[in-house]
């Protein structure tokens, strides 16, 4: 298991080098990065996978998007809708990761869509970089947002990933930082823990439904 | 006004910052109305009182914040949230707390690092554009793009250089 910032931007969508970010996430107290695409290597002792984000596109594209990344070692991500279209998203063998849940409409995410993220493995990503950079009621929203994703986590228990979702190395914040940020919404330090774990769980391989005994 | 006998005084914790990027000249003024503002604007009025936070030591990139004890950690959470100080971009990196600034003088005298400077060339490029070398430490290396049209500032390691 290890300590992994499940979305960084490195050069050219950010500012900093895939090598800088790895170093500074090195003294920031992370074992792995998952970098947007950036191809997969290891630097300093960090080991950087790649990321894709799918941004909001039709359902028939991302689903051909989604087929393609398939076979890759790639972690994909796919930004948040409305409702129905994080229910047929996380239904999609392949995908990985829903981000930006803080920033879809308030019913995006139900009971219903929780369950189906727990029955296919798929990760909702709390992206810290709203409750960095924002203020006011931006950064209360998307605390409340949090909150509400933490209950249905707890009732039904869906993978969690965190992301600082930094295009700069300034932007990124050591393991204690967003353990103390992730304390504003509720989450003690197993939660944490869990969720930084997070990306291991969603790609590992699934317990086979069928078991072969000899 | 005769002083407190040390029993009724204030008990303060100070906590070790360096502010990054590397070579950032920051006023200690401007850098407490920062901290004020954004301990405020994540715990409100009443805790930020509570808090009392104060700049009162500056060496190089490093800064001692002082706080009241027992809320050293509401203070580290909203030194996480700062991201410009008069809009420079700015990352303040928590090193240590401590119950006196002398132990934190201390400690900067042992984490302070030499910049090496003498091994890399002024200039670089980097992407078939020249850069100029603006900061170097260690493996870290911050350029900016030569010319007036662009200022913006990349972060690199000297493993970057060397590909070009």
């Amino acid at each position: 298991m290890k300590i992994t910032d499940a979305c960084v931007c490195p050069y050219p969508c950010g500012d900093s080098s895939v090598r800088r970010m790895a170093l500074e996430a090195k003294n920031l107290g992370f074992d792995r990065l998952v970098a947007a695409d950036t191809p997969s290597g290891e630097f300093y002792g960090i080991e950087v996978c790649t990321g894709i984000i799918i941004w909001s596109t039709p359902l028939k594209d991302l689903i051909n998007r989604v087929k393609r990344e398939r076979n890759s070692e790639a972690v994909v991500s796919v930004e948040a809708g409305d409702n129905g279209f994080n229910r047929a998203v996380i239904s999609l063998k392949g995908v990985h990761i829903i981000r930006g849940i803080q920033s879809a409409e308030k019913t995006a995410f139900d009971h219903v869509a929780a369950k189906m993220a727990a029955d296919n493995r798929v990760a909702i990503d709390l992206d810290l970089s709203l409750l960095l950079s924002g203020w006011g009621i931006t950064r209360q929203r998307a605390m409340h947002r949090f909150r509400d994703v933490l209950t249905l986590e707890q009732r039904f228990e869906f993978p969690l990933t965190i992301s600082s979702y930094a295009h700069s190395i300034m932007d990124m914040r050591a393991v204690r930082e967003i353990t103390g940020l992730c304390s504003l919404m509720g989450m003690d330090i197993p939660d944490v823990e869990k969720a930084f774990f997070g990306v291991d769980i969603i790609t590992a391989s699934p317990d086979p439904a069928v078991k072969v005994i000899r | 006004m005769s002083t407190r006998p040390p029993t009724l005084r204030e008990k303060h914790r100070y906590l070790l910052v360096s502010v990054e990027p590397a070579g950032t000249t920051i006023n200690q003024k401007d850098l407490y109305y920062t901290i004020s503002d954004a301990t405020t604007s994540l715990w409100g009025d009443v805790m930020a009182a509570v808090i009392m936070p104060a700049v009162v030591a500056a060496e190089g990139r490093y800064m001692v914040i002082r706080c009241r004890r027992g809320t050293e950690r509401e203070l580290a959470i909203a030194l996480s949230t700062i991201t410009t100080c008069r809009d420079v971009r700015i990352a303040l990196r928590l090193v240590a707390a401590s119950g006196t600034i002398e132990s934190l003088r201390e400690r900067i005298r042992t984490v302070k690092t030499p910049i090496t400077e003498d091994s890399v060339p002024s200039e670089c490029t980097f992407e078939k554009t020249v850069f100029q070398i603006h900061q170097c430490d260690g493996q870290k290396v911050d350029v900016i793009e030569k010319g007036f049209k662009n200022t913006n500032r990349l972060f690199l390691t000297r493993e970057d250089l060397e590909e070009l």
